[in-house]
C-alpha cells in the first residue's frame, strides 16, 4: 500500500471523526463551519436544496488526494464529506459496466471486480488509488500509467448521476459505450472539480482480467540510451499496458543527467503468448539502447511494480504534489529538468514519468512560501504556456497564492466563467478554475 | 441589415465568387443526409480560420444564425440552415497541417476527409482510429462535430476518444486554443463537451489528433447465420467472454442483397444474417482468440465461417459494409436510419423489437449496425413522394427509439440529435437535464446564432 498523505495540520480535539478528506481540506488551509456525511443520494439532494436557499457555499471531498485539482477558497460554509456514498449500485459482467457511488475507493472498487466471476478490473491508476474515491478521481481528471494502453477517465466513463446547484437530481450519459444524445456533460464535468455540481455515482467501462500480466524492470545509464529506447518502443509493434520512469541516483551516468540513472517498468497484459513474446522482445529492444532488467510474470507483480513507480517512496510532510504534461518526446528532458530543479532548490523529492503520454508526477516535501514562488516560476520558465501544463493537485492554498492563471483565460471568459454563471448563479459550489 | 447588404459584407471578407446568393446554387445546401430541410440565406465559403471569424462576428453582431458544414453527410438534420440561417462552407480548409510521428499526433484543417488523412497515414505504419462508414467523403470537421464513430470503435473508442485540441471559434466570433499536443489542461474538459456538440457551441478551424501505429496483424472473419437474433446472441458472448475484437458488425439479409447488386463485395445471397469479425493487434495468441470465437459462433448455431484470404478480400468484405447505405438506394428512393444505441446483452430483444415495428407499420426495415457497441442502424425504407408513408415512417422511427430507451439505452449513439431526434430527447433527460443542457448553450451562445435549434427541445 501506498505511504498515506501526512498533512501538517494536527486534528482538532473535537473532530477524531473528520474523513481524510475533509482533515486534508482543513490541512491545506481551507476554513469550513460545519461538515455534512450523507450516506444516500437524496440527503445530499436535501443538503444542497438547502444551501441554496440559504446562499451557502458548499466544497465536495472524498478521499483528499486531489483537493487542489480545482479552485481552494478560503472558506466555505460547508465541507461535504461523500466517502459515506460508498456503494455498489450496478454491475453487469455481461455488458462489461459498473455503476458506483461516488465515495467508493478505486482500490474498494477492484478488489469488489476482482472477486467477480472470472475476475474483472477498472483500470485507473492514479497515486494513492487506496485512498482516492472514483468521484474525486473524475472531479480531478485523475490517472495514471495504464492510461497508455486503457486511456484516461474520458474514455473510461459511461454515465453520470450528480446534483445540481438547486439541489435537482442530473444525470447523463447511461451504460452504453456509444452515446452522442445532447450535450455530453458526461465528458464536461471531468476535471470541473466539484464546481458545478455534486457527483453522486459514476458508471464506468469495466475489463475482464487478462489471461496474463507481465512486467519489464529495466535500468538504463544515460538519457540518450532512454530516449532512444522509448522512441524505439512508441514505433515498434508492442503494446504496453504502462510505462513509467522514474530515478536511481548514485548511479555512473555522467552529462546532463547529472548521476542519475533511470529506472523503466513496463507492464504487459493479454493472452499468454502474446506477453511471453513481448517481453522477450522488449528485453532485446531494451538491450540495444544500454538497457539491463528483467521480466517478472504474475498480475500482482506488474500492479506493484507499476504502483510502486508513481507512488510516493514515503509519507510526505506538507504534501506538496503537482501533475505536469508535456508532449511525449518532450518528457525524458522535462524529467531530468525537474530532478535538476529539486536539486537547486535543495527539496526533497520524487518524480515519476509516465512515459508515451508525456504525464509527470512530482512531489516535493517540506514546501514553504518562499520555496513555492520561486519553484512555481522555475516550473514556468521550464514548460511555457502552451508547450504543456504544470497542475497542483495537493497543495497548500497559502502556496497558490501567486501561482496564475491555470486555465487559458480567454477560455475562463469564453467559456468557464459563463457556464459557472449559469449553472450555479448562488456560488453553491467552488469557484471554477 | 438588407439582405444586398449582408451579401455584400460577406463577399467583402470571403471575396465575391466565394458567397452562393442564387436561390438555385442554394437549394443544393438545404439538406444533408437526414430527411429535413430548409434553404440558407447564403453560402459562405471559407478557406481560413481568420475568415470564419470574421464571417462569424459579422453574423453574430448582426444576429444572424449559421450553421457550419463539411460534406453535409449528417444524418440527423444537424446541418440543415434553419430560420434561413447562413451556411459556412468549411471543405476548401482541407490541409493536412502536420504529421507529427515521435508525438503521435496530426493537425489537420476541419475540411479534411477521414480517409484522406488515412491514406496520408498508412504508409506511415501509422492510423487514426475513427472510421465512419461514410469516411470517404465526411470531413473530420463534421466528425468532430458530431462524435463520429465507425466500425472500429468498439475497441479504440469513438472521435472523442482521439481528440486532443481545437482551435475554435467561438459564437460571438472570438478564436481560441483547446488542448495542446500535451494532455490533461486542467479545468472542465471542454474538448470532450464541444465533440459532438453538433456545431451548435463553436466551430473547429484546427483540429489536434491522436494518431496510433498500425498493428502487427489483422484478421478478418465473416460468420453467416440463419437468423439475426443468432448473429447477435454471438456479438454478446464474444464480448462476455473478454475477448474484445476490433469490430464487429452485422447486416440483414435485406442489406446484404442490395450489396450484392451494388458492388459485389462476396456476401452469400441465402445468408439470414451475416456477422463481421475483426481481430487486430500481435500475432502472437490471435489465432487462439479466433478459434474461441468460432466455437461460440457454433454455438449460437452459425451455418459457416470463413477467413479473409488476403488484403484484397478483407477490402471487399469492408467494402461492402462500408457501402451499405449507398446500396439501399437501390431499394427505395429515400430511407431513414435510425441510429438508437442499446446494452449489447438486449441486442436480440432490441432486433426483434425493431422488426414488429415495421410490420406494425408496414414498411420495410433492413439492418446494418455497429452490433460489438450495441449501436443499431436500422433502415426504414420510403418514398418520400408518398406523404401518408412518410408520416408513418416518422412515427416508426421514434417507436424504434422509444425501444432503445426501454432497453437502457439511448437514442444516438453517432448520428447525433440535430433536428430529426429533439422529439425522442424526453425519452432518455429529465427535465432539470435538458434545463442544465439549455442553459450551458445560453452560456457560451446567448444570442443563440450558432446553429440554432438542434440537440436540445424547445421548453
Amino acid at each position: 500500500m501506498a505511504p498515506d498523505i501526512n498533512f501538517p495540520a494536527s486534528l482538532p480535539g473535537d473532530s477524531g471523526g473528520l474523513s481524510p478528506g475533509v482533515w486534508g481540506l482543513q490541512s491545506l488551509g481551507v476554513q469550513f463551519k460545519q461538515v455534512q456525511k450523507p450516506d444516500r443520494e437524496k440527503e445530499a439532494r436535501e443538503i444542497l436544496a438547502q444551501a441554496f436557499q440559504a446562499k451557502q457555499t458548499v466544497f465536495p471531498c472524498g478521499g483528499g488526494t486531489s483537493l487542489s485539482a480545482g479552485v481552494l477558497p478560503q472558506s466555505v460554509d460547508l465541507a461535504l464529506d461523500t466517502t459515506g456514498m460508498g456503494k455498489v449500485l450496478d454491475f453487469d459482467p455481461l455488458n462489461l459496466n459498473l455503476e458506483v457511488s461516488a465515495g467508493m475507493t478505486l482500490d474498494q472498487i477492484n478488489e469488489f471486480l476482482s472477486g467477480q466471476g472470472k475476475g474483472f478490473f477498472l483500470p485507473l491508476d492514479p497515486p494513492w488509488s487506496s485512498r482516492a474515491t472514483i468521484g474525486g478521481a473524475y472531479a480531478a481528471n485523475s490517472s495514471g500509467p495504464m492510461r497508455l494502453r486503457y486511456g484516461t477517465l474520458r474514455d473510461l466513463v459511461l454515465g453520470v448521476r450528480g446534483i445540481d446547484s438547486r439541489g435537482r437530481e442530473i444525470a447523463f450519459g447511461g451504460k452504453t459505450v456509444k452515446n452522442v444524445s445532447g450535450y455530453d456533460f458526461t465528458k464536461f464535468l471531468i476535471g470541473s472539480a466539484g464546481s458545478l455540481c455534486l457527483v453522486t455515482s459514476v458508471a464506468v467501462r469495466v475489463y475482464p482480467l487478462p489471461d496474463a500480466s507481465s512486467v519489464c524492470d529495466l535500468v538504463f545509464e544515460t538519457r540518450e540510451g532512454l530516449e532512444k529506447f522509448l522512441a524505439a518502443l512508441r514505433s515498434s509493434v508492442l503494446l504496453p499496458s504502462a510505462v513509467v520512469v522514474t530515478g536511481l541516483a548514485g548511479g555512473p551516468g555522467v552529462s546532463d543527467t547529472a548521476g542519475i540513472r533511470f529506472r523503466v517498468m513496463i507492464g504487459f497484459e493479454g493472452h499468454g503468448l502474446a506477453v511471453e513474446r513481448q517481453n522477450r522482445d522488449l528485453l532485446k529492444l531494451a538491450g540495444e539502447f544500454g538497457g539491463l532488467g528483467g521480466a517478472r510474470t504474475g498480475r500482482d507483480m506488474m500492479i506493484e511494480g507499476i504502483r510502486s513507480a508513481v507512488d510516493p517512496v514515503r509519507s510526505w510532510r506538507d504534501p506538496f504534489f503537482l501533475r505536469i504534461s508535456v508532449p511525449i518526446v518532450e518528457g525524458p528532458r522535462i524529467f531530468v529538468a525537474l530532478r535538476r530543479l529539486l536539486h537547486d532548490h535543495g527539496l526533497l523529492g520524487k518524480a515519476a514519468l509516465c512515459a508515451s503520454s508525456g504525464v509527470m508526477f512530482l512531489y516535493v516535501e517540506g514546501v514553504q512560501e518562499k520555496e513555492a514562488g520561486d519553484l512555481a516560476k522555475d516550473l514556468r520558465d521550464l514548460i511555457p504556456a502552451g508547450s504543456g501544463y504544470v497542475a497542483p493537485v495537493l497543495v497548500h492554498r497559502g502556496l497558490l497564492q501567486g501561482w496564475g492563471a491555470r486555465v487559458e483565460p480567454s477560455l475562463h471568459q469564453l467559456a468557464f466563467q459563463p457556464i459557472k454563471e449559469r449553472l450555479d448563479p448562488t456560488g453553491v459550489f467552488p469557484p471554477i478554475l | 441589415m438588407e439582405r444586398d447588404q449582408i451579401l455584400k459584407k460577406l463577399q467583402e471578407i470571403v471575396g465575391a465568387p466565394n458567397v452562393l446568393w442564387k436561390e438555385v446554387d442554394l437549394a443544393v445546401f438545404e439538406y444533408d443526409a437526414g430527411l429535413d430541410k430548409e434553404i440558407p440565406s447564403f453560402v459562405v465559403f471559407t478557406r481560413t480560420a481568420e475568415e470564419v471569424t470574421q464571417v462569424v462576428k459579422f453574423l453574430h453582431r448582426e444576429g444572424i444564425s449559421y450553421v457550419a458544414r463539411g460534406s453535409g453527410t449528417n444524418l440527423s438534420g444537424g446541418t440543415v440552415p434553419l430560420n434561413r440561417g447562413v451556411v459556412i462552407e468549411l471543405s476548401r480548409m482541407n490541409r493536412i497541417l502536420e504529421i507529427d510521428l515521435p508525438n503521435e499526433r496530426a493537425m489537420i484543417e476541419p475540411g479534411v476527409y477521414n480517409l484522406t488523412l488515412q491514406n496520408a497515414l498508412a504508409p506511415l505504419g501509422y492510423y487514426y482510429a475513427p472510421d465512419p462508414a461514410s469516411q470517404k467523403v465526411s470531413t473530420l470537421g463534421g466528425n468532430f462535430g458530431e462524435n463520429a464513430g465507425g466500425p472500429h470503435c468498439l475497441k479504440y473508442g469513438v472521435t472523442s476518444n482521439h481528440i486532443l485540441g481545437a482551435e475554435v471559434v467561438w459564437p460571438n466570433g472570438e478564436k481560441a486554443w483547446i488542448g495542446s499536443k500535451a494532455v490533461d489542461p486542467p479545468g472542465p474538459d471542454l474538448l470532450g463537451l464541444l465533440v459532438g456538440s453538433e456545431g451548435t457551441l463553436g466551430i473547429a478551424t484546427k483540429i489536434l489528433v491522436r494518431i496510433m501505429r498500425s498493428p502487427e496483424r489483422v484478421l478478418t472473419m465473416l460468420a453467416i447465420f440463419k437468423n439475426l437474433e443468432d448473429a447477435g446472441q454471438t456479438v454478446s458472448d464474444i464480448i462476455s467472454e473478454g475477448i474484445i475484437p476490433a469490430t464487429l458488425e452485422i447486416m440483414d439479409n435485406m442489406m446484404i442483397r442490395a450489396v450484392e447488386e451494388s458492388m459485389h463485395a462476396g456476401y452469400p445471397l441465402d445468408a439470414e444474417a451475416v456477422l463481421i469479425i475483426e481481430l487486430d493487434g500481435l500475432s502472437d495468441g490471435m489465432e487462439e482468440q479466433a478459434q474461441r470465437i468460432l466455437e461460440i459462433c457454433r454455438k449460437n448455431g452459425v451455418v459457416s465461417t470463413r477467413r479473409a484470404k488476403d488484403a484484397a478480400e478483407r477490402a471487399d468484405l469492408w467494402a461492402g459494409r462500408r457501402g451499405a447505405f449507398g446500396a439501399v438506394a437501390r431499394l427505395a428512393p429515400s430511407y431513414l436510419v435510425c441510429d438508437g444505441t442499446v446494452p449489447r446483452t438486449k441486442l436480440p430483444a432490441a432486433l426483434s423489437a425493431v422488426k414488429k415495428v415495421g410490420q406494425k407499420y408496414n414498411l420495410a426495415v433492413g439492418n446494418v449496425f455497429h452490433a460489438g457497441d450495441g449501436n443499431l442502424h436500422p433502415l426504414i425504407l420510403f418514398d418520400d413522394r408518398n406523404k401518408e408513408e412518410m408520416e408513418r415512417v416518422h412515427r416508426a422511427g421514434m417507436e424504434i427509439l422509444k425501444i432503445c430507451a426501454e432497453l437502457g439505452g439511448t437514442i444516438s449513439g453517432e448520428h447525433g440529435i440535430g433536428t430529426e431526434k429533439l422529439e425522442g430527447m424526453p425519452l432518455v433527460f429529465r427535465d432539470s437535464d435538458l434545463e442544465m443542457m439549455q442553459n450551458l448553450k445560453t452560456a457560451i451562445d446567448p444570442k443563440g446564432v450558432c446553429n440554432p435549434g438542434k440537440v436540445i427541445p424547445r421548453a
